[in-house]
């Protein structure tokens, strides 16, 4: 019996060592940051390297949004409240709407209750409509969250195949003949076709532009709304299939980089995307790093058939940030998401030169900062892609969300997936999408 | 069953039986019973949404339930669970026994045999996650390795993941290939609890290998076997991240969803139907109690059956007996 | 004379088939493996364009200065994962095989309905408990606690169900009975003879329970939100926390390295699996 006393003794003395050790992280002076990605936290590091005398140190959670963990722990912490609530908290493109219009919106804070001058530092930094769209709180009209990238896609093509089949590789020229609109889009795959390449690599590509060009998002009054727009995406899909206009794949799989190499089945003229695709994924997937490698230097963007964006952080802070932590808060955000000048996040962002020369150039929110900013990429054959980013940002449409659209997405693309294929027909996809969402999510 | 050890010289060693459970009882209660019964009580709720913690009965307080079994989903979810179950089990189970019968015999000297033992288990060791994003990319389409042995067979490539069955077939292959190995080895460590004097007595009596097997291995293993079944049944019915992962939720039109996800997709993406999900959280709970039951009756020793039968008629005869006494 | 001859012929073909299958088997355990390891040196856009190759790149360096600036420290993961397991395991085992003794080796009133309950345990679904198991937790301020992760262990009813299965048939209750007489206490008889005769039992529940417990991802990463408790494979996850930029290289050498402790505590165990233990003390 000694033993299992001793045994239940040293348990109980583990017990509380563990959780003094756990009491023992939270002081003074401490902001905490929830964040999906160590980007955020990251920054924040650097600007307290900058701002030696800022005084405040950063406790970032990091939860990644893989395996749908990372919103269900920020909506306990914030429900919870106290002194361990996260003070300031990112929140994805996906599912940025719960936090600035859905149901958590009351917990984030108006940037104007921080004491920013919200309508003229939007206006001086010429912030891009759509992400102030998504970051207004409709209950209040309070703007609650803003972005420090800006994510307008263009139409990423292959130059030597714009040569090949129309003679020219201008992007003004290649903007006319791919679009405006779906018509135009597929009379250039037939051009693209009779010369054996196909115009983009997998349906999922033309997804992200066909989504932002609907009316209406996925929901209408609490019920599931079907916009004629993204309904006709079947036929899109489907007339890219038929027609052999593209190689099939699916978006983050081996065969989609594959035909950034240009080593796909027939060679893919082009990706719709915005400057991040470019520099997180293309660059790397074209096979080289000096033109003349690979596809490298063999690409160049033109204004895409349909405006759109994809993906993109937005900041947000709590509106129960404790009195004497709110300036610094304040002081943050505003550095990140709304500062212009040339020691700003955004300045530092846009030019690659957060951590010292030489990073990956991106576009941001803030077109006063990239007016002074230089997008020239060697992968771009040294086209400047702010030239074509700035205004695509402009056709963004950020007023056709909804919290749920990461989920009803995969259910919608997946339906289009089995009618391409053949599987089902359209009346079938469309009846099976509804069904799924009405099973699984309980909206009608 | 043995009967216990009742009584040394009138010593009564029951209260030993309570004190040693003590520890399991305690943290049960403590860890798995709230967490269970809270899970029962949201079902009869209309718990949903993240930040909702107050929730009211239903009027009716089957709603949650019906509207379950109703859901044209979780029938298909439950199908598809016990398909991919069953499809994995059978072939998991049929590998692990010849493995046991060739791994535990006396006469027959395997090369490299503990070589192989350990390399059975080791599909286990590695995440889900892992084996779910390799298998992805081997069926990849319409690039990966094995549409690469399709084209070089001169066929087209071919989209393992849109056709139902192949993608049924893929993941029930992966669930048969991560758990045959520790199958095999529950199965090995059953065998060799068996009292060796029993093959050496039958070895004598001249029994061959296959007699041996099928008149003492099986029949001692018995208790392993219902072992393995039941966790298997319900490790199968709960079956959750290989098909959540390898598929994201399910796979073109809900071809590989099982039942977990389903709760998952309920309770933690997109509307947090709490009340719904718990509430198929628990009609799961009683499938899997009722098939549990059915595997115990079918796998039941007969003799201790008939044993604790007679023990339970003696008794009522010795009642009623004592009754009539006073009456 | 003629029947052996018969048997030999007949085995001759049966052991080819043996090794092919044994062989065939053990390819298919190592290759996942050499994938992973040949992908911790191949850089992210090798993997991206082929994830399945058997050849090694020259990357390795390049991916371990890609982990060193993320928030992945092995050290301090490894040692939380290694806390975290080894209780969970010491808990499981120990506690599952002393429920599983009083199940067998005592006759009292509860045993058969506390064993039906355990057997119900068993098969309540894990994925909706766990919203109740995290409230509670949070309501009591166990998250970023360990305990909160090792102590659910000692009631393991798997586990106690296997020792249970495995004890009935093993353990020689007469022995028992004969250690009483000698004047030794029930709790040390279970200590110094039941544990030694279930070693084989224990040493293969110690493998399963550990490699769970140290694989788990979805408990850990809910309950622990520290940086300074984080496990080896939540750190791994946050590897991949953004789909548009992962960094598949040093992601898969994370996962080796997450690896190679558990294939390490593995090996070391499996000897009980190889040699399957005479099991001495069953001879009467």
């Amino acid at each position: 019996m000694k033993k299992f006393v001793s045994l239940v003794l040293a348990l109980c003395l583990l017990a509380s060592l563990s959780v003094l050790t756990s009491a023992s992280a939270a002081g003074g002076g401490v902001i905490n940051l929830y964040s999906f990605t160590d980007e955020v936290p990251k920054m924040i590091e650097r600007y307290i390297e900058l701002h030696p005398d800022f005084g405040y140190t950063v406790n970032a959670t990091i939860i990644a949004t893989t395996d749908g963990l990372y919103q269900p722990a920020l909506d306990q912490a914030l429900a919870a409240g106290g002194a361990e609530a996260p003070d300031m908290y990112c929140a994805e493109s996906a599912f940025v709407l719960k936090y600035t219009q859905g149901d958590m919106s009351g917990y984030a804070a108006a940037y104007a209750d921080l004491g920013i001058d919200v309508a003229t530092v939007v206006k001086a930094a010429d912030i891009a409509q759509y992400t102030i769209d998504i970051g207004t709180r409709p209950a209040d009209g309070a703007l609650a969250g803003l972005g420090y990238q800006a994510t307008g896609g263009a139409f990423i093509y292959r130059r030597s195949l714009a040569k090949d089949t129309w003679g020219t590789d201008d992007p003004a020229e290649i903007a006319k003949k791919i679009g405006p609109g779906w018509d135009q889009f597929f009379k250039a795959a037939a051009d693209l076709k009779a010369k054996g390449y196909g115009i983009v690599s997998g349906d999922g590509d033309v997804w992200h532009a066909v989504e932002n060009s609907s009316e209406q998002g996925w929901i209408v009054d609490g019920a599931l709304y079907l916009d004629p727009a993204r309904e006709a995406f079947l036929d899109i899909a489907k007339q890219l299939k038929d027609n052999g206009y593209h190689n099939d794949t699916r978006d983050w799989t081996d065969a989609w980089y594959a035909d950034m190499k240009g080593i796909g089945e027939q060679p893919v003229f082009g990706f719709f995307g915005p400057a991040w695709l470019i520099n997180y994924v293309m660059a790397g997937n074209s096979g080289g790093t000096k033109a003349g490698e690979g596809t490298y230097g063999d690409w160049a963007v033109c204004e895409p058939p349909i405006g759109f964006f994809w993906g993109g952080t937005w900041v947000l802070a709590n509106k129960d940030v404790a009195a004497e932590k709110q300036a610094a808060v304040a002081e943050l955000v505003n550095w990140i998401t709304l500062a212009d000048d040339d020691q700003s996040l955004q300045y530092f962002w846009a030019n690659g030169t957060l951590n010292g020369e030489g990073g990956t150039k991106d576009t941001v929110a803030s077109g006063t900062v990239m007016a002074k900013s230089n997008g020239e990429l060697d992968f771009l054959g040294g086209q400047n892609m702010f030239d074509v980013f700035v205004p695509a940002n402009q056709f963004a449409n950020g007023k056709n969300l909804t919290q749920y659209d990461e989920s009803i997405n995969n259910l919608w693309r997946d339906q289009v997936r089995q009618y391409t294929a053949g599987n089902i027909s359209r009346d079938e996809a469309i009846a099976a999408f509804r069904q799924t969402v009405s099973d699984t999510m309980g909206i009608d | 069953m043995q009967p216990g050890v009742k009584r040394i010289k009138g010593v009564s060693y029951a209260k030993y039986g309570y004190l040693f459970s003590i520890p399991f009882v305690l943290v049960f209660l403590f860890f798995s019973l709230y967490p269970t019964l809270y899970t029962a009580v949201i079902g009869f709720t209309d718990l949903k949404g993240v930040t909702t913690t107050s929730f009211n009965f239903l009027k009716d307080p089957f709603a949650n339930f019906t509207g379950i079994l109703n859901n044209a989903t979780f029938q298909k979810s439950f199908v598809n669970t016990l398909v991919i179950w069953i499809i994995n089990f059978i072939p998991q189970l049929s590998l692990a026994m010849l493995l046991t019968y060739w791994f535990t015999g006396r006469a027959r000297n395997i090369r490299g045999e503990g070589v192989f033992k350990v390399m059975f288990y080791m599909p286990n060791i590695i995440t889900a996650a892992t084996v779910a994003i390799l298998f992805a990319s081997i069926f990849g389409y319409p690039v990966g390795p094995v549409n690469s042995i399709l084209k070089a067979f001169g066929l087209a490539s071919f989209d393992f993941s849109t056709s139902p069955w192949a993608s049924k077939l893929i993941v029930a292959f992966i669930q048969f290939w991560m758990w045959y190995g520790y199958t095999a080895i529950i199965l090995i460590s059953g065998v060799l609890g068996i009292n060796p004097e029993l093959f050496e007595s039958a070895e004598i009596d001249g029994a061959s290998r296959g007699q041996a097997f099928f008149r003492i291995t099986l029949p001692c293993l018995r208790t392993i076997l219902l072992f393995t079944l039941i966790t298997s049944l319900i490790g199968g019915l709960n079956m959750f991240e290989i098909p959540k992962l390898f598929n994201w939720n399910g796979g073109p039109a809900n071809e590989t969803m099982t039942t977990s996800v389903f709760v998952y997709a309920q309770a933690f993406s997109g509307t947090y139907l709490y009340n719904r999900a718990a509430a198929a959280s628990m009609i799961m709970f009683l499938i899997i109690v009722a098939l549990s039951a059915i595997v115990f009756y079918l796998m039941r020793d007969r003799y201790e059956a008939r044993a604790n039968r007679q023990a339970r008629q003696a008794k009522r005869a010795l009642r009623r007996a004592r009754k009539g006494a006073a009456a | 004379m003629t029947t052996r001859m018969d048997i030999t012929a007949r085995r001759k073909p049966a052991n080819v088939v043996l090794y092919v299958v044994c062989i065939l088997l053990a390819i298919l355990s190592i290759l996942p493996f050499w994938i992973m390891f040949a992908n911790a040196t191949r850089s992210t856009y090798q993997v991206q364009q082929q994830a399945i190759s058997l050849i090694p790149s020259s990357y390795l360096l390049d991916n371990l200065k890609v982990l060193s600036g993320k928030t992945f420290d092995p050290i301090v993961g490894f040692i939380n994962s290694l806390i975290i397991s080894t209780g969970a395991t010491f808990c499981a085992v120990y506690f599952s095989t002393l429920t599983a003794y009083a199940l067998v080796a005592y006759s009292w009133r509860m045993r058969q309905p506390f064993f039906t309950v355990i057997m119900a345990v068993m098969m309540i679904p894990t994925q909706v408990t766990s919203i109740g198991f995290y409230q509670f937790m949070y309501r009591l301020h166990m998250t970023n606690n360990f305990l909160a992760l090792i102590l659910p262990s000692i009631a393991a009813p798997a586990t106690v169900f296997f020792m249970r299965q495995y004890m009935l048939p093993t353990l020689s209750l007469d022995m028992v009975a004969s250690a009483r007489i000698d004047g030794a206490g029930e709790f040390r008889i279970f200590n110094s003879f039941v544990i030694p005769v279930m070693k084989p039992a224990m040493a293969t529940q110690a493998i399963f329970t550990f490699v769970t417990s140290w694989n788990s991802l979805f408990m850990p990463m809910i309950l622990l939100t520290r940086k300074e408790n984080y496990t080896m494979p939540i750190m791994v996850s946050l590897l991949k926390g953004d789909i548009y930029k992962t960094e598949y290289g040093a992601v898969y050498l994370a996962l080796a390295m997450s690896v190679l402790p558990l294939l390490v505590v593995y090996f070391i165990l499996s000897k009980y699996i190889i040699a399957g233990v005479a099991l001495g003390s069953v001879k009467e």
